[in-house]
């Protein structure tokens, strides 16, 4: 399952950059670096979807006290940290020639800035508890609360008067964009979740082969 | 009428960093997976 998983996330990755650099047509205001997009939306909505199941994994740790929901938060949260990283890292890339800046204190940067401090900080405490019982049991609770993080995140552009765009998806009304941009973040969106999800399954696999360790 | 340059290489850096970040760690999991069965095998032969 994880294979396969591993071989649909490469092919759909493929789809995404053909579909980024040979089937998007170069936008109007922004020219070519407007295909920065492609990559940072997407990802951004892959940590969502990371962090969210983080929530899902902490609560029904705390209900049910099996470790494979602790396992799926801990997988989760490791690869929404590499997603919002690249969220991050690339915005900063496209904000530089369209901003003029690498980085500004708008209130959707510093959100998704304290976004990612939030779940580094669940990843060190993980890494300080050495109890299983004890560091899944606090580690759900970060997991719980730092989930209060992702609507802030989103919805700062309408919250705040932001520099940042509106959101590309999932905002309220429709998406600020034409039809074709929004199949191409389609698509990468697809991959960017299968790859989310075999980064998962594999993380998984390695928490179970500790656990025996 | 262009308003904008076209930056390609702020595209470039963008898609190579985050193929780094993704590539790197694909190899950390395949490395930590490699090592647990390491030595599991080498637990079961010394059992």
């Amino acid at each position: 399952m994880t294979r396969v998983l591993g071989w649909l996330a490469v092919c759909a990755l493929i789809m995404g950059l053909v579909a980024d650099f040979g089937w998007a047509p170069r936008e109007m205001t922004q020219g070519n670096v407007q295909r920065i997009m492609y990559l940072h939306v997407p990802s951004i909505l892959t940590a969502y979807l990371a962090f969210a199941l983080v929530l899902l994994g902490s609560v029904a740790y705390l209900l049910s006290r099996r470790a494979s929901w602790d396992h799926l938060a801990a997988s989760a949260a490791e690869i929404g940290v590499l997603f919002t990283a690249i969220t991050i890292v690339s915005g900063s890339i496209w904000g530089r020639p369209t901003w003029g800046v690498w980085w500004t204190w708008d209130a959707r940067l510093t959100s998704t800035a304290v976004l990612l401090l939030v779940y580094v900080g669940y990843l060190l405490l993980r890494a300080m508890v050495d109890e299983p019982e004890a560091r899944a049991r606090y580690a759900a609770v970060v997991g719980i609360l730092g989930a209060a993080n992702i609507p802030i995140v989103h919805f700062s552009v309408y919250w705040w008067r932001a520099l940042h765009q509106p959101a590309a998806m999932l905002g309220p009304g429709r998406a600020p964009m034409p039809g074709w941009m929004k199949a191409v973040v389609l698509v990468n969106w697809i991959a960017f979740t299968l790859l989310f999800a075999y980064f998962v399954s594999r993380r998984m696999q390695i928490a179970r082969l500790e656990e025996q360790a | 009428m262009n308003p904008m340059p076209d930056h390609w290489n702020y595209v470039l850096a963008a898609y190579g960093l985050a193929a780094i970040g993704v590539i790197g760690y694909w190899r950390y999991l395949a490395a930590r997976a490699r090592a647990l069965s390491q030595s599991r095998r080498g637990t079961g032969r010394r059992a």
